[in-house]
């Protein structure tokens, strides 16, 4: 058990796993999530109620585009979050989680729209001052199948109670396989206050990026 | 019945620093404002509980009794636990929730 820390700390670096981009994919029991992820290339508005401080349900719509604006995809699906695993550690936190979206797909290269799934899951290890998260989450549809992977390192500049703003450096590499096959890296800064975070900065080749999460 | 006075006193007193007693919880795992969040709205839907206060720096939550309502040890466990934490130790304190966010603003 002592050795979790490390081990995940490695694992969560050099990969991860889901789709969501948030230190955790809900909130606590009988609360709302709403999250924003917004790109030139991807745009997701989402929202979920935990039921269980381990279960959660909610919905998504999403859009993703390539660079060139020649091919444009957009989902709605229904959302289940599930927390599988929490190791509480006396200085740091690890999880597993599994979200799974079952919904439809249109796109610009296939007319109609088609059924969806898409399985994913994320594991995250944070501490008051560290965090780091890896997803992987595949949205399969017939003919028109993509994945999208994750890598997210942060550091806080320092700590706060927890009723003050803590503002963070997050460098995240995402890759889209709509998009591309190559790893987009965004640093952002991010700030945490009590029921929200928000995020912004803009990946290496200048696109802009904000996202925000807001829990009550 | 002097001595029964004083006796008397003496069991208010005692019961009076018994309901205004708060709990200290150290708790591992909180590392953000939305771990506290939860814990903090979950304690404050207790009965018993007059306030809560998150220390994430010190990994302990506090949880003040309101006044002439004493605490149930196992329910301010059982409400961390199922807010997805783990509890380490719980212990009687007797500051209330502003005399402990006092204390520990002095020790910075």
């Amino acid at each position: 058990m002592k050795l979790l820390p490390k081990i995940g700390g490695v694992v969560l670096t050099l990969f991860g796993l889901a789709g969501q981009l948030y230190a955790a994919p809900m909130g606590f029991k009988n609360s709302w999530m709403i999250m924003g992820d917004f790109s030139k290339t991807y745009q997701e508005f989402s929202f979920n109620y935990a039921t269980t401080a381990n279960d959660a349900i909610g919905f998504s719509a999403s859009a993703m585009q390539t660079d060139d604006y020649s091919k444009r995809q957009q989902n709605a699906e229904v959302v289940y979050t599930r927390k599988v695993a929490r190791w509480n550690l006396p200085n740091a936190q690890a999880n597993i989680w599994f979200i799974g979206g079952l919904g439809s797909t249109t796109g610009s290269s296939f007319g109609g729209s088609k059924a969806m799934a898409s399985p994913g899951l994320q594991v995250d290890y944070e501490t008051t001052r560290f965090y780091s998260m890896a997803s992987a989450r595949v949205y399969a549809a017939q003919g028109a199948t993509s994945n999208i992977t994750t890598a997210r390192l942060g550091a806080s500049f320092y700590e706060v109670d927890y009723d003050q703003p803590q503002p963070w450096v997050v460098i995240e590499a995402r890759r889209m396989t709509f998009v591309s096959n190559q790893y987009e890296f965004t640093p952002m800064l991010r700030v945490i206050h009590n029921r929200y975070f928000v995020e912004a900065g803009a990946n290496l080749s200048g696109q802009l990026r904000f996202n925000f999460m807001y829990n009550y | 019945m002097k001595l029964l006075n004083f006796v008397f006193a003496i069991a208010l007193m005692g019961l009076s620093q018994a309901s205004l007693a708060s709990m200290k919880v150290t708790v591992n795992g909180m590392v953000c404002s939305f771990c506290a969040q939860g814990i903090e709205k979950s304690l404050l839907k207790m009965n018993e509980t007059k306030a809560v206060l998150v220390d994430l720096k010190n990994k302990v939550v506090v949880v003040e009794a309101k006044e002439g309502k004493t605490l149930n040890e196992k329910e301010v466990r059982q409400e961390i636990i199922d807010s997805g934490y783990d509890v380490v130790n719980v212990e009687t304190i007797p500051q209330t929730v502003a005399q402990f966010r006092d204390q520990m603003k002095g020790k910075k």
